[in-house]
C-alpha cells in the first residue's frame, strides 16, 4: 500500500539556465549561474566480493557484542561498507569530513597500521562522542589486506550526550 | 500513531527518519511536520554558511525520510498563538494539533538571538543572526549590512557563528561566487570596504566555544592575516588538564595565521578577555562608534569572567553580537530560566511540574542552542526511541490523545 523508502539517489552537477528570455529596458539579463552541488560520495552500494575472497571486517557494538561479520574490497572505506551491509553507522555529511557521525573505534594494532589522520579529520574527531586513542572517522579508513579480520567497534550513544556535550 | 512535529528542521527530520526505522513497517502511522517557513530544513538552509555545502549533505537523508508517503510537510504554517514574524503564515492553533494528533514533538529550535545588556540594537549594533539571515536570504529579509561604509567590524562572541560571519566578511567575493551565495549578497560583498574584523570574547582561548574546523579556516584564510597573540595568552594554567580540543586550539593559535600578519590588506584579531561595557554611536564629535571594553580575568573557582577594573576603547564602525540563542518566551512550555522548553527525558514538563503524555521536545528547543548536527541527530534518535518505547508500553494503541496540560506558560490559548 505504501511505497518503501527510496534508496539514496545520485545527484549530478546541473547547470541552471534561465528559461524565458525576459527582455525589458529596466532589467539586466539574468546572470548565468551554476547550481552548486556537493559531490555525492556514495553510489547505491559497494560491490560485495565473492564470499571468502574479500577483506573480513567484524562490526561490534559498544559492549563488544558482534553485530555482523562482512566482507569488502581493498579501497572500500568503513562507512561505505557499513552502509552496504545495513550496519547502523551514520554518515550525515556523506564522507566529506564535515561531521563526526561515522566515528568508529579500532583495535590498537590495526590503528597503528593506518596512515595518520589529516588535520581535517582530527578537527572532526575532536567533537566525536566517546573519543578514544584509537578512534577514526569511518569514511576516512580505506581497507587493505593488512586489515583483514579487523574488529570495528561502534561507539556508545548516550541519552545525556546532548546535554553534557559542547 | 498520528504524530505532529512542530518544526521542520534537522531535529524534526531526524526524529521522523528514526521513527520510520523503528516503527513496524506494517503500521499505518502518520508523521506531519509543520514549519513557519515555506521550505523545510531549518538551520541547514538558513544557518549553515554558504561556503560549507558539505554540511548540507544531511538533507539527502531528510529527503529519503520524506519520500515515505506516511510523512507530510506543511510549510508556511505558524502553530500556536505567537504572532509570526512573517506576515503571510497561516495560523493554526495549538489546540487543533492536540485534538487531531495522538503524539506531538516540539522541534522549534532556539530562534531568538541573545542580546547584550550594554549593547542595545541600533544602526551601529546588529545581531549576527541578522547577518546570517542576510547571507542565507532568510524570508525575514533583514537589510544588508552597509559593508561599503565600514572598515572595522567588532564581533562580540567566541562561537562558530562569530567565526562564520568573520569568514564571510574576509573571504574574497570571487571565492564565494562558487557557492550558493545569492546574487544580491554577492553584490553587497563585492562593494565591501571591511579591512579588519575584531572577534571579542570575555574569556580566553580555553573557554572559547568555537571549534577547530572553523578556527583553522580563519587561520588559513587566503586574503587575511591574524594579529599574533601574546604568548602569555596561550599558556595553560599550571596543573589544569586540557581536553584534546583545547590543546589543539592552543597549538594552532601559537602557530599564527598562514599569512604573516601585515602581508595582507585584510586582517583579523582574537581579542580575548574583553567584555563590552558600552557603545557610543557616531555623533557630531565622532564619526566612528566607540566601543568600551572592560578587561577581564577568568576566576578559576567559578570559571566566569571577572572585570579587573581596567578598560579600553576601540573605534569601530559596526558591532555584531553573536552570543547564542534562546527560545521564544511566549511559546508553550517555555521555561524563562532555561531559555528553552522544559523537558525531562525528552518529555515536555509543564509549569506545574507534570510530565505530559505523548508530548515531547527535541533538538535545541529541548536542550538549548548547543550542538552541531551530530549532537542533534543523536538527541533526535533518542527522542524517537522514547516515543516508540512509550507507544509500545501502551500496547501500541493510539486512541490516547495528548493532554495539553493546563498551564502552558506565557499568554496562551
Amino acid at each position: 500500500m505504501f511505497t518503501t523508502p527510496a534508496r539514496l539517489f545520485l545527484r549530478s552537477l546541473k547547470t541552471l539556465r534561465p528559461t524565458a528570455a525576459f527582455r525589458s529596458a529596466n532589467l539586466a539579463p539574468c546572470a548565468r549561474r551554476t547550481m552548486h552541488s556537493s559531490m555525492v560520495r556514495y553510489h547505491a552500494g559497494i560491490e560485495r566480493p565473492a564470499p571468502g575472497t574479500g577483506i573480513k571486517i567484524h562490526f561490534n557494538d559498544s559492549k563488544g557484542t558482534l553485530i555482523k561479520t562482512v566482507e569488502a574490497n581493498e579501497g572500500d572505506d568503513i562507512l561505505a561498507v557499513a552502509h552496504e551491509y545495513d550496519i547502523d553507522l551514520e554518515g550525515a555529511c556523506e564522507g566529506s569530513v564535515a561531521c563526526s557521525t561515522c566515528h568508529v573505534i579500532l583495535p590498537e594494532d590495526k590503528y597503528d597500521l593506518l596512515p595518520e589522520p589529516e588535520d581535517d579529520e582530527n578537527d572532526m574527531l575532536d567533537m566525536a562522542f566517546g573519543l578514544t586513542d584509537t578512534s577514526r572517522l569511518g569514511c576516512q579508513v580505506k581497507l587493505t589486506k593488512a586489515l583483514d579480520g579487523m574488529v570495528v567497534t561502534l561507539p556508545a550513544a548516550t541519552r545525556n550526550m546532548f546535554v553534557d556535550g559542547a | 500513531m498520528k504524530l505532529a512535529i512542530i518544526g521542520g528542521g534537522p531535529s524534526a527530520f531526524y526524529v521522523a527518519s528514526r521513527l520510520h526505522k523503528l516503527l513496524p513497517q506494517t503500521l499505518d502511522y502518520r508523521i506531519h511536520l509543520f514549519d513557519r517557513l515555506w521550505s523545510p530544513h531549518g538551520l541547514v538552509r538558513y544557518g549553515v554558511a554558504p561556503d560549507h555545502p558539505e554540511v548540507k549533505n544531511c538533507t539527502h537523508k531528510f529527503d529519503e525520510a520524506a519520500l515515505d508517503r506516511r510523512l507530510r510537510f506543511f510549510g508556511n504554517v505558524n502553530v500556536g498563538d505567537n504572532p509570526s514574524p512573517l506576515q503571510h503564515t497561516v495560523k493554526l492553533p495549538l489546540s487543533s494539533i492536540f485534538s487531531n494528533y495522538s503524539h506531538v514533538v516540539f522541534a522549534t529550535g532556539c530562534t531568538l538571538p541573545k542580546r547584550h545588556s550594554e549593547l542595545p540594537p541600533s544602526a551601529s549594533c546588529i545581531s549576527a543572526l541578522s547577518m546570517v539571515h542576510w547571507y542565507t536570504q532568510h524570508p525575514n529579509a533583514p537589510s544588508p549590512p552597509p559593508l561599503d561604509k565600514l572598515s572595522h567590524v567588532s564581533l562580540i562572541g567566541n562561537g562558530n557563528v562569530s567565526l562564520d560571519v568573520a569568514r564571510m566578511l574576509l573571504t574574497n567575493v570571487d571565492v564565494l561566487r562558487k557557492y550558493d551565495v545569492p546574487e544580491r549578497v554577492l553584490d553587497v560583498l563585492a562593494e565591501s570596504t571591511v579591512k579588519h574584523v575584531s572577534i571579542v570574547g570575555r574569556r580566553g582561548p580555553l573557554e572559547a566555544a568555537f571549534t577547530m574546523k572553523e578556527l583553522r579556516e580563519m587561520i588559513n584564510l587566503p586574503d587575511a592575516s591574524m594579529v599574533p597573540l601574546a604568548p602569555e595568552l596561550l599558556q595553560p594554567s599550571e596543573g589544569v588538564p586540557l581536553t584534546r580540543q583545547q590543546t589543539r586550539v592552543l597549538q594552532l593559535l601559537s602557530k599564527g595565521s598562514k599569512n604573516t600578519f601585515g602581508t595582507t590588506a585584510k586582517t583579523w584579531s582574537l581579542d580575548f578577555y574583553r567584555s563590552p561595557a558600552g557603545l557610543m554611536v557616531p555623533s557630531s564629535e565622532n564619526t566612528r562608534s566607540q566601543l568600551s571594553l572592560a578587561h577581564t580575568v577568568v576566576d578559576p573557582a567559578t570559571q566566569r569572567a571577572v572585570p579587573t577594573g581596567e578598560t579600553s576603547t576601540v573605534a569601530t564602525d559596526l558591532v555584531v553580537t553573536s552570543l547564542g540563542f534562546h527560545g521564544e518566551p511566549t511559546a508553550p512550555y517555555f521555561d524563562p530560566g532555561l531559555g528553552h522548553l522544559r523537558t525531562l527525558s525528552n518529555r515536555i514538563v509543564t509549569n506545574a511540574g507534570t510530565t505530559l503524555r505523548n508530548v515531547y521536545g527535541s533538538g535545541w528547543a529541548s536542550a538549548g542552542a548547543h550542538g552541531v548536527l551530530a549532537a542533534t541527530m543523536m538527541n533526535a534518535y533518542d527522542v524517537a526511541e522514547t516515543i516508540v518505547n512509550d507507544h509500545m508500553k501502551h500496547g501500541g494503541r493510539d486512541e490516547s490523545r495528548p493532554v495539553a496540560g493546563g498551564d502552558t506558560g506565557g499568554a496562551q490559548n
